[in-house]
């Protein structure tokens, strides 16, 4: 069923055909075998069909039936995975598959030992054990932190349960939106959310808002009447999820639920496959890089025991032994605990991340498909212009408005203020002193809002100057006069004169007017001040703005005396011979934060696309100026326009940025569409349809980009669910999109992905660092093995001391370098390449394996070999001794002075070298953390105290090799031994040498860029 | 973000030999022969320099030390002892008298362990004084004192070269562990006690299993007679020897005087 879906789905995606701009579904697409008539049939058949009456609706009992049959009227929530599959994910991924391995490994290691000799040591039963711990534990940590966020999301879209007006028993009721059954008579009215698919009885003046299904904004008109066979199209159907912005209407229920259209749309997210993330592939090659290096060295020296005769069981404990010796115990846990740090600082910038790994993601990020309303803007009208005196001004656009710097003091604008204060029927919702003027809530719409906000702003108090200029009448915008007109008396009490002032659209007000206000005076309106008006029109119609023209009239004191009675009906008063005071457009302006957001992710490299159902003039408008568009790019349109030549003679490699409509789109083939993004640096697609957000989506992705995409709307689901990462909004978003989203845009705020891509970026960087931290001291610990089977010396350091520094000492200053500041300007570099630039590379694990890991190993043995010999045992006599050293019946084995030892004797010492061995490593490793704060630069430029954590780390390092060291480890099993003070200190010099050495390393790489050596030895 | 194709099997063979040499840019192992050189010259540069700073930090180490004694000596506090001969298991000998096989091993052991005090061997070695601490802070080189296999009495080998196996009276001979510089206290002797049931008569030898001062203080391999072998003849460590009469036996131990430190150990004969 869902294939059969997904096959019409991108069927349709490519087939979208369009009626006045608005694309909708090739119809093919959907089952309409229900109501495919519904639109075309009568009222009377409607009845018939679904056993109801218009006037009377549904029986309750009737109603009751049908709520049985189909269900509530919603949108059932996308299949929840179970916990238990998700914690159980958690423990499978990624890491956690080596470390299950490395248990299975040790339970077969303890059970060929116990097969071979009942009292076999319990070594491995233990390191075993402890690796399931450690799955089990990091993997309920990690599905602590995304249960976490989910239930973060969760308290965001706990929906206000919706009522709905039903007639039932011809009485009207009030009942929850989910209680309504097919056949149902509903009532509507401006402001409502439409409950479920309805086919329109009757309307006054409704307009609806269809834009989460089809992302045009524009209100639409909604009557009774049949306009087009496809239902989709026809104005007589509502669909459930969109809003009525004004009007009433009446309707019958044809569709609810997940039969609706909007539910179809939703369930298709669930068909769409995620794609791995960029992390989760970079840890399978870590892992594979891991599981390499183990197996090899296993299998050499395998080859190697089998050569020195040991007998093949042993070998094959080797090579076990080996293997596990290369098993990060402590990383798994670090990594989860540093992809949760970062995810935790994301969300105080407002991105909450619901995967873990979908905070690096965001850094590997190479193209941005952004939503343009409420993301780059502000999703609110604003004054952006005004015209008077010929001249155009610019307003402030910004989120408070505060600097309204053009000329006010001429007497045109004192004329043109009191036109837009007093013909606007917005108000503020009582109750709202307090609050700036900016959020204070408006009734009326968004041209008006703006309007009334702008006034308040630049003269105050408009409720009391409203007052004072009392209204006598007003004609309401409609869409057949497209003027708006109020009559008021004036202020100036010498003044008897009415004040007629009017707005509406620019080229209808022009038409009743005969003067113009220059300065102050009326002139009249001869050709050259209506040339300007066009140009001035143009301009600000051009910049993707909505403009408004004002004109006024004061009607003379002898033909409207006092109490003369306006009558709105027969229009007694005079609307021609007006004098046109000015222009103002309204544009939702980009948030301000917008513009440095889209620079930095231009140095950053990362490709900024937007994409929008408006029109593409503002969609144009917009994008240069945020940037989107840079000042100096054009697109063929332009340059057409400046070459003078047809659009079809520009070379289309000339230009840079490209806007393409939805209509455009869909003619596209997808190599065209390939052609289009990998030539145009700066692309808008305008009056598209979320459907096609997918089809960019996949475009972008077949350009080996990893896309981000933003989305509001339940139909951009799908697109959210293909996309690498998927941002939905907090604010505006619709649940599915939330639970489509990898990621939630807490304040529906375009520059808060910029932060969060640096935050992923920063987070891959460090992830190196950790890695390489943590690879380094597993040589160290596998290097004591090798030797023990090579040159048969007591056995350096055991597997719970080795567990000790993978699980204890090492871990909390791995998770310290996720802290760790970036070390240059990481908006200034190219997204990774996905091929390329791994998380771990071969010269990471080089560097760490064999130089620093082998330095450590050296001052680890340097450590125990100390410990032997200041005990009587030098290192010449250790070499093959360990025949004699564990013959458990030999009580009086000779060291290297005469004394003689018995078997527990050895074996303290031997405890006594682990710990020596435990100590040297250990402190080395805080010299490893400290080289580790940064890949290229000298630690000192980074700061060696800026980061805290690390020094918390490295006490950690001391304090619990303390604690292990000075009675707590004697306890049995532990094995660890008090170490004379001075032998705590033998691998200093060893620590101060990978210091120096690291320093030298990266100075070198500074000097010599794209040398040898930066080649070889930059991780 | 297509999904990989299975690539033909050729192809990825194609693939590995030209990452195994590439003709085309003479890349070995990717990476071309100038560059596999220097990576072989900066490992040999890196190793060489790891190898003389551990060499230099040994050196450095080994210079702290005395060629006498052991900078310490708080692991060996207490010196261990040695059983000989040494039973299969853990610490259980098990013999059966008319099955001379079981025991062969053990009579050979002991005659390997003795073979050091044998009155020749012992000829050059000086005859202390009983029951003195053997000082000689300042004399060079240092001396040995004779054991004089008599003392063991009837374990001595002297008169039964069985040691007493074939009748069911086995000699097991316990012997200190040398430590440098051990001067016990008081009159150190080996102690032995019978673990379980009490019908075992058990004889130590030299008499009460004491260790004569005389072969103590130890002074370390390098000053005290070295040319002597392992389980020397200088005789710091007192053989004792336990003799069982009786058929009927059950496990028994021994403790040893001044040492606490050996563990339980028994004997089981069938």
């Amino acid at each position: 069923m869902s294939e059969a879906r997904l096959g019409l789905w991108s069927s349709m995606t490519s087939k979208v055909h369009s009626c006045s701009g608005i694309l909708w579904p090739e119809s093919s697409f959907f089952p309409l075998s229900q109501w495919l008539y519904d639109h075309r049939l009568s009222t009377k058949e409607l009845e018939e069909k679904y056993g109801t009456n218009i006037l009377q609706g549904l029986t309750n009992m009737r109603a009751a039936e049908i709520l049985a049959r189909d269900g509530p009227n919603v949108l059932s929530p996308p299949k929840e995975t179970p916990e238990i599959i998700k914690f159980l994910k958690q423990m499978i991924g990624g890491f956690s598959s080596l470390l299950w391995a490395g248990a299975v490994l040790c339970f077969i290691a303890y059970l060929i030992e116990f097969s071979k000799d009942k009292s076999a040591s319990l070594d491995n039963l233990y390191l075993g054990g402890v690796l399931i711990v450690v799955v089990i534990l990091t993997g309920m940590f990690a599905y602590y932190q995304e249960a976490k966020s989910t239930n973060i999301i969760a308290s965001f879209t706990k929906m206000i349960p919706r009522n709905a007006l039903v007639i039932r028993n011809g009485e009207k009721y009030e009942i929850p939106a989910e209680h309504l059954v097919l056949g149902d008579i509903v009532e509507i009215k401006g402001g409502d959310q439409i409950p479920a698919d309805i086919r329109i009885l009757t309307s006054q003046g409704c307009k609806v808002d269809n834009s989460s299904l089809t992302g045009e904004s524009e209100p639409q008109f909604r009557s009774c009447e049949v306009t087009h066979e496809n239902p989709l199209e026809s104005k007589n159907i509502g669909f459930y999820s969109t809003t009525c912005l004004e009007g009433t209407a009446t309707g019958m229920v044809i569709n609810t639920g997940d039969r609706t259209v909007i539910g179809r749309i939703a369930s298709l997210a669930s068909s769409v496959g995620h794609e791995k993330t960029p992390i989760a592939i970079e840890i399978e090659h870590f892992v594979h890089i891991v599981a390499g290096v183990a197996v090899s060295i296993g299998i050499v020296f395998f080859i190697i025991a089998i050569c020195m005769k040991y007998r093949v069981l042993d070998a094959v404990i080797f090579l076990i032994g080996i293997i596990l010796a290369n098993v990060p115990e402590g990383l798994v846990a670090a990594v989860t605990v540093s992809l949760s740090l970062t995810a935790k600082r994301m969300a105080k910038k407002n991105c909450l991340v619901k995967n873990l790994e979908a905070v690096e993601t965001l850094g590997s990020t190479s193209i941005i498909c952004s939503d343009k309303t409420g993301t780059l803007t502000q999703n609110r009208m604003t004054v952006a212009h005004l015209w008077f005196d010929n001249e155009i001004y610019q307003a402030d656009t910004s989120e408070n408005q505060k600097d309204q710097i053009f000329d006010q003091s001429s007497a045109t604008w004192t004329s043109l203020s009191k036109i837009v204060m007093l013909c606007n029927r917005a108000e503020f919702k009582s109750g709202q002193e307090s609050v700036p003027i900016m959020k204070k809530i408006v009734m009326g719409d968004a041209s008006e809002a703006a309007l009334l906000k702008f006034s308040e702003v630049v003269m105050g108090d408009v409720i009391e100057r409203r007052k004072k200029n009392r209204k006598v009448v007003e004609i309401p915008f409609n869409s057949v006069n497209k003027f708006q007109l109020s009559i008021h008396e004036t202020d100036d009490p010498n003044d008897k004169r009415f004040l007629l002032v009017m707005k509406g659209a620019p080229e209808r007000i022009l038409e009743k007017c005969s003067t113009i206000m220059i300065n102050g005076q009326e002139q009249p309106l001869d050709e050259s001040s209506v040339k300007a008006f066009q140009d001035a029109y143009m301009e600000l119609g051009g910049l993707g703005e909505r403009v408004l023209g004002f004109c006024h009239l004061y009607l003379p004191e002898d033909e409207f005396p006092d109490n003369y009675s306006f009558d709105v009906e027969s229009m007694n008063f005079p609307t021609s011979d007006l004098c046109f005071v000015g222009l103002i457009s309204l544009i939702d302006p980009p948030r301000s934060t917008v513009p440095d957001a889209v620079i930095k992710c231009r140095s950053a490299g990362i490709k900024v696309i937007m994409v929008t159902g408006d029109h593409p003039i503002t969609a144009k408008a917009i994008a240069r100026s945020v940037g989107i568009i840079s000042a100096n790019s054009e697109t063929v349109e332009d340059i057409a326009k400046r070459l003078k030549i047809p659009v079809e003679k520009v070379n289309k490699r000339e230009a840079k940025a490209a806007v393409v409509s939805g209509m455009e789109l869909k003619e596209m083939s997808p190599e065209q569409l390939d052609e289009l993004l990998a030539n145009h640096t700066e692309i808008v697609f305008a009056r598209t349809s979320p459907q096609q957000k997918l089809v960019i989506v996949e475009g972008c992705q077949r350009q080996n980009a990893i896309v981000a995409v933003t989305g509001d709307g339940v139909n951009d689901s799908p697109a959210l669910k293909k996309a690498d990462i998927g941002i939905a909004m907090g604010c505006a978003g619709s649940d599915a999109a939330k639970i489509a989203a990898d990621m939630v845009l807490l304040d529906d705020n375009f520059s808060s992905i910029v932060t969060g891509i640096e935050e992923g970026r920063l987070i891959f960087d460090n992830l190196k660092k950790i890695i390489a931290f943590t690879l380094t001291k597993n040589i160290a610990e596998l290097i004591p093995f090798l030797i023990f089977i090579i040159a048969g010396v007591p056995l350096p350091i055991g597997t719970i001391a080795i567990l000790f520094i993978d699980l204890g000492t090492d871990i909390i200053p791995s998770i310290a370098l996720a802290y760790e500041k970036a070390e240059s300007d990481i908006m200034n570099r190219k997204p990774r390449h996905k091929k390329k630039d791994r998380l771990v590379n071969h010269q990471l694990a080089l560097y760490s394996y064999l130089q620093i890991g082998i330095l450590q190993s050296v001052g680890g043995f340097f450590a125990y070999f100390t410990v032997y010999t200041v005990q009587g045992f030098k290192p010449d006599l250790l070499l093959y001794l360990r025949p004699l050293w564990e013959n458990d019946s030999l009580n009086d084995l000779e060291d290297s002075y005469g004394q003689e030892w018995t078997k527990y004797q050895r074996q303290y010492l031997e405890w006594t070298g682990y710990t020596a061995y435990f100590v040297a490593v250990m402190v080395q490793q805080i010299a490893d953390v400290i080289i580790r704060k940064t890949r290229i630069n000298s630690v000192f430029q980074q700061g060696l105290f800026r980061n805290k954590y690390i020094w918390v780390g490295i006490a950690s390092q001391i304090i619990i090799a303390v604690i292990l060291s000075s009675g707590f480890g004697s306890i049995p099993v532990l094995n660890f031994t008090t170490l004379r003070i001075q032998y705590w200190f033998v691998a200093v010099p060893y620590a101060i040498v990978i210091w120096l050495y690291d320093e030298f390393r990266k100075l070198l790489v500074r000097h010599y860029p794209g040398s040898w050596w930066d080649k070889t030895m930059y991780y | 973000m297509t999904k990989d194709e299975k690539k033909p099997l050729e192809q990825t063979l194609g693939e590995w030999k030209r990452f195994i040499y590439n003709p085309g840019s003479g890349e070995i192992l990717g990476r071309t022969a100038e560059s596999w050189g220097l990576i072989l010259l900066f490992y040999l540069a890196f190793y060489g320099f790891l190898a003389a700073l551990f060499t230099f930090t040994m050196w450095v180490m080994l210079q702290t030390l005395s060629d006498e004694t052991p900078k310490y000596r708080d692991q060996i506090s207490s010196p261990g002892l040695t059983i000989v001969p040494k039973p299969p298991g853990a610490l259980e000998f098990s013999l059966n008298i008319s099955k001379p096989a079981t025991y062969e091993n053990y009579i050979d052991a002991i005659k390997e362990f003795l073979r050091e005090y044998e009155g020749k061997k012992q000829e050059h070695l000086l005859q202390c004084r009983n029951g003195t601490f053997f000082e000689q802070d300042n004399i060079f080189p240092k001396k040995t004192c004779k054991f004089s296999l008599e003392t063991l009495g009837p374990c001595s080998g002297l008169n039964d070269v069985n040691f007493g196996y074939p009748d069911g009276n086995p000699c097991i001979f316990v012997k200190m562990n040398r430590i440098i510089g051990l001067r016990p206290q008081g009159e150190p002797r080996i102690v032995c006690a019978v673990k379980e049931g009490t019908e075992v008569n058990l004889a130590t030898f030299p008499k009460d299993g004491r260790l004569d001062l005389m072969y103590f203080p130890y002074y370390g391999k390098k000053l005290h007679n070295s040319q002597c072998l392992k389980s020397g003849s200088f005789l710091q460590e007192s053989a004792t020897t336990i003799k069982e009469p009786g058929e009927l036996s059950t496990a028994r131990s021994c403790s040893p005087g001044p040492v606490s430190e050996l563990q339980p150990r028994s004997v089981n004969r069938m």
